[in-house]
């Protein structure tokens, strides 16, 4: 397993690479830095992400979930709609990135708040009564953002229609530096959760009896995969498809491939190999968008046709072999 | 970042001392106040397909624009200019290899005007919901700012020809009109307050419906909300038009008994506006000048 | 219970008739003609619509979730929905004149077709791991709904997609959502082999054993699927929530025999559709609020209380 995880590491250590050096035709001392920037954001929100859905695929024993489903992706959508329906394009042009950022968290941190004392209380110890109240909730967030987006007018769409997909066009530092703040402590302490979660995956009554209430794991998991996701999304926005897929595809991908790279039960493996395949996955993606596409498309769409179209290849190939 | 400061004003400088002492600065009026340029800039980067439209009617080619450009009037000798990005991202890094002396962006982009100014200055030259006043303001800035004063003068009075000739026939046959856009099988009206609100308000369109909901948006409608309203005419924009398509699917979408039934399917006047002209480059003015044709020629035929 | 449905439904219907931006009163059906044109071309279509549009995706998201053996899946997320996205990118592109019925078809047929090729993916996957399904099924999803979105994006049509997405019943007239007629066929033939589908949700090794031909019973499950999918998602948009919560909520009552609970299903989706769009008609008259956004908001306060009451007492 170390050694897969190794190839891993070189796999994403040649992406980063490309990423650095292809395509140097401008002013260097301005590509580089930018480009780093840029990379470090990938990295962050990739890892971000997919240890998040490791997480939430665990707490809910089911790899088809992923953390999209609790209505960030939604939420995130929602507001920009609703900032550029009541501002129009211009209104919202002049809000800074900082604001932007600073409302976004805010809201994602009261759907965090929301999902804690409100659904949590009331689906009692029941994860799946969680699952679906979550699912529920995101499909009406974004059914209101749907309705909103029919009356914008086509102008403001297309404002909206590429700050509804996750960028990493232009990153700004300082708010890389506020995001960092959060979700680097929630990895170390979604690291220290990896033992406990190993014994929450064998089942319920077996954590009970192994002296692991499954209760008070799952909601530090949740709060955990609540910051992850909530900084990841209001630093580049959404990865669900259109922000309006139940599923974020980049997650299952991610989670998917790392389950059949390293074929483990541990988390002290599945954290870090999910976590480097995300990385692969976003910086290889967002590689071809640059350098192929030329940014003619959002970077979920690369992830999606691209990962996925090797995801159900791979899948078919062994079968046929 | 220090690079920046130190790189950009240091090519600058570069080119003042190629221009020569007699090089003068330029002033002009962009959508966020006042902008002065050290000169007349010789390599433009256009992020806005307003802006492009109107620059170029003023007869100067930028050295980077953005792909697809989404309406089909645009000189074909833009094919020949960098490729900056696309309608919704600006490629950073092909903008700072051009070294531009000026990046003009429209409202799209407007958000992005801190990071730009990194590498160089970026003229804000965004068209609101005043179109048609916004669009000649934004041109005679154009036209201050490429030294080309005379020749925006010429364009703006041409448009303005245009109104004047337009204006009575409007008011003699348009009537009371309704904006509706059609999504497919499905319709929204836009009001006075609206994107496309210029064309009551500006050109003397009567409202067909109070406008019970004063905000600037759309609201989704049924085709009995047509035939209530029973408008004298129709102005019709077809969201779902690919680039340069044709009415056909707008048309499709209309016939049936409860529009046929209306005064403006009886008398002729239901007006298919091209849609690209009306969003993608509104404000600019080869575009407000295609909108004020359609018009003219379908208000012209009695 | 079920008499008690049918009569809300029928109230409803009632209302729905008699509810619009012109108005209408039952008197003047017998007086005016043209009264008579807009219950006919107009009010009748919708109410149908709205029934059968309700019904028909209630009873297939039951159906694809004992196939699926997964309750949080709906037939929108596992291709039938991207495929039908698909469709109307396709007619739009290269039928632009095509009457408002024609490009339906058309598109109902490329949604078809790509469920046809799911299944041909799902058939060659090894039966040990039934969470394999699902999971390529979202993917495949995911890759059409890539190819939808990259090419809409270079033509400037994901917000006239997005809006004939959107689940509403305004664009409704006579001669434009026949095809809903079809997809209530697709339904009855479903409830016709419930008894079958039941097996199905005990296991395929059990069902198998009692006789089932599995791998047919679930061919004709994924078709009939995919053709209410596709069929109502192009006549009048997606409808959120209905084929994933009128399902969760009534297996909760009656338990899994299909048979039993469809009825139930359909009747309730029905009620949920046209409820929601009788109301979308009323708040902002004489303008409208999409059906969808109704079901989406007055549809989840509902479902989270029902639900969540269910834990209390558990």
């Amino acid at each position: 397993m170390a050694q897969r995880l190794a190839w891993l590491a070189l796999a994403l250590a040649v992406c980063t690479a490309g990423y650095m050096g292809l395509g140097l035709t401008g002013p260097l001392d301005f590509i580089l830095p930018f480009r780093a920037t840029k990379l470090a954001a990938l990295l962050l929100v990739a890892v971000a992400l997919a240890v998040a859905t490791v997480l939430f695929q665990t707490l809910t024993a089911n790899r088809i979930l992923t953390p999209s489903l609790m209505g960030f992706d939604a939420l995130y959508v929602l507001v920009l709609t609703g900032m550029i329906y009541g501002s129009g394009v211009t209104g919202y042009a002049g809000l800074s990135a900082l604001a932007l950022f600073v409302i976004n968290l805010g809201a994602m941190a009261g759907l965090g708040l929301l999902i804690f004392t409100g659904l949590m209380r009331l689906a009692r110890r029941d994860m799946m009564r969680l699952v679906l109240s979550g699912i529920v909730l995101g499909m009406s967030i974004s059914a209101l953002s749907q309705f909103l987006q029919r009356l914008i007018d086509p102008s403001e769409y297309q404002l909206l229609q590429a700050v509804s997909f996750a960028r990493f066009t232009q990153v700004e530092p300082l708010l890389l530096g506020l995001s960092a703040l959060t979700i680097l402590p929630a990895l170390v302490l979604s690291w220290r959760l990896r033992h406990r979660l190993d014994v929450l995956a064998l089942g319920r009554e077996t954590a009970q009896s192994l002296g692991e209430p499954p209760q008070r794991l799952q909601r530090q998991a949740l709060l955990l995969i609540c910051v992850l996701v909530g900084s990841a999304t209001a630093l580049v926005g959404p990865f669900a498809s259109g922000g309006g897929g139940p599923s974020s595809f980049f997650g299952l991908i991610a989670a998917a491939f790392a389950y059949r790279a390293t074929p483990s039960h541990r988390h002290a493996i599945l954290l870090p190999s999910a976590a480097l395949t995300g990385a692969i996955i976003l910086v290889g993606g967002q590689l071809v968008m640059e350098r192929v596409l030329h940014l003619a498309t959002p970077l979920t769409v690369v992830i999606e046709l691209i990962g996925g179209a090797t995801f159900l290849y791979l899948l078919l190939k062994r079968r046929a072999a | 970042m220090p690079t920046f400061r130190t790189l950009f004003p240091a090519l600058a400088a570069a080119f003042l001392g190629a221009a020569g002492a007699q090089a003068d600065p330029v002033t002009f009026d962009t959508a966020r106040g006042e902008m002065t340029l050290p000169e007349v800039p010789e390599r433009i980067v256009v992020l806005d397909i307003a802006a492009l439209d109107s620059i170029t009617a003023l007869g100067v080619m930028p050295a980077g624009v953005i792909a697809p450009l989404y309406v089909d009037y645009l000189p074909e000798a833009l094919e020949d200019a960098t490729r900056v990005g696309s309608f919704f991202e600006p490629d950073f890094e092909a903008i700072a290899a051009l070294a531009p002396d000026v990046i003009v962006v429209g409202a799209r982009a407007s958000t992005q005007v801190d990071a730009l100014s990194r590498i160089a200055p970026v003229a804000d030259m965004s068209i609101g919901t005043e179109v048609l006043a916004e669009g000649k303001a934004r041109l005679h800035g154009f036209g201050a700012m490429l030294a080309r004063e005379d020749k925006a003068a010429e364009l703006a009075a041409a448009l303005d020809d245009r109104l004047v000739a337009l204006r009575p026939r409007v008011a003699d046959q348009g009537g009371r009109a309704l904006i509706i856009m059609t999504n497919g099988p499905k319709l929204s009206t836009f009001g006075a307050n609206s994107r496309f609100g210029w064309l009551h308000r500006t050109l003397g369109f009567d409202m067909a419906v109070d406008d019970v909901d004063a905000g600037n948006h759309g609201d989704a409608v049924s085709f009995e909300f047509i035939a209530e309203a029973d408008p004298d005419t129709l102005l019709i924009i077809d969201r779902g038009a690919a680039i340069g398509g044709g009415t056909e699917a707008a048309e499709a979408t209309l016939d049936n008994p409860l529009v046929a039934g209306t005064r403006a399917a009886r008398n002729g006047k239901v007006i298919y506006l091209a849609p690209a002209e009306l969003y993608i480059a509104s404000g600019g003015i080869q575009s407000l000048n295609r909108t004020l044709d359609e018009l003219t020629a379908a208000l012209g035929a009695e | 219970m079920r008499l008690a449905g049918l009569a809300v439904l029928t109230a409803l219907a009632g209302l729905s008739l008699f509810l619009g931006v012109s108005d209408l009163r039952p008197a003047d059906l017998l007086t005016d003609p043209e009264a008579r044109d807009l219950l006919w071309i107009s009010r009748l279509p919708r109410t149908m619509a709205a029934v059968l549009a309700g019904a028909a995706l209630a009873v297939t998201g039951q159906i694809m979730q004992v196939l699926a053996r997964n309750r949080f899946i709906e037939p929108m997320t596992a291709g039938a929905g991207s495929s039908a996205a698909l469709g109307v990118l396709l007619t739009t592109l290269l039928a632009p004149a095509a009457a408002i019925w024609v490009k339906m078809a058309a598109a109902s047929f490329a949604a078809l077709l790509g469920s046809l090729g799911l299944m041909a993916l799902i058939r060659r996957l090894p039966p040990t791991d039934p969470l394999l399904v699902p999971l390529v099924a979202l993917v495949y999803g995911g890759v059409i709904g890539a190819i939808v979105t990259f090419a809409a994006y270079q033509t400037d049509l994901i917000q006239y997609l997005g809006t004939w997405l959107t689940g509403e019943l305004s664009g409704v007239l006579r001669g434009r959502y026949e095809l809903l007629w079809l997809a209530a066929a697709a339904t009855v033939a479903a409830w016709a082999i419930a008894d079958r589908l039941t097996l199905l949700s005990l296991g395929e090794d059990t069902a198998r054993s009692l006789g089932l031909n599995v791998q047919l019973v679930t061919a004709a499950g994924v078709v009939a699927i995919s053709v209410v999918t596709a069929m109502v998602v192009v006549t009048v948009g997606a409808i959120p929530f209905v084929g994933l919560v009128v399902p969760n909520l009534i297996a909760r009552s009656t338990g899994d025999n299909l048979r039993r609970a469809l009825p139930l299903t359909a009747l309730t989706g029905a009620i949920l559709v046209l409820g929601a769009d009788i109301a979308g008609r009323a708040v902002i008259a004489p303008y409208e609020v999409p059906v969808a956004t109704m079901v989406a908001l007055a549809g989840a306060v509902t479902f989270l209380v029902l639900l969540n009451r269910g834990a209390g007492r558990a």
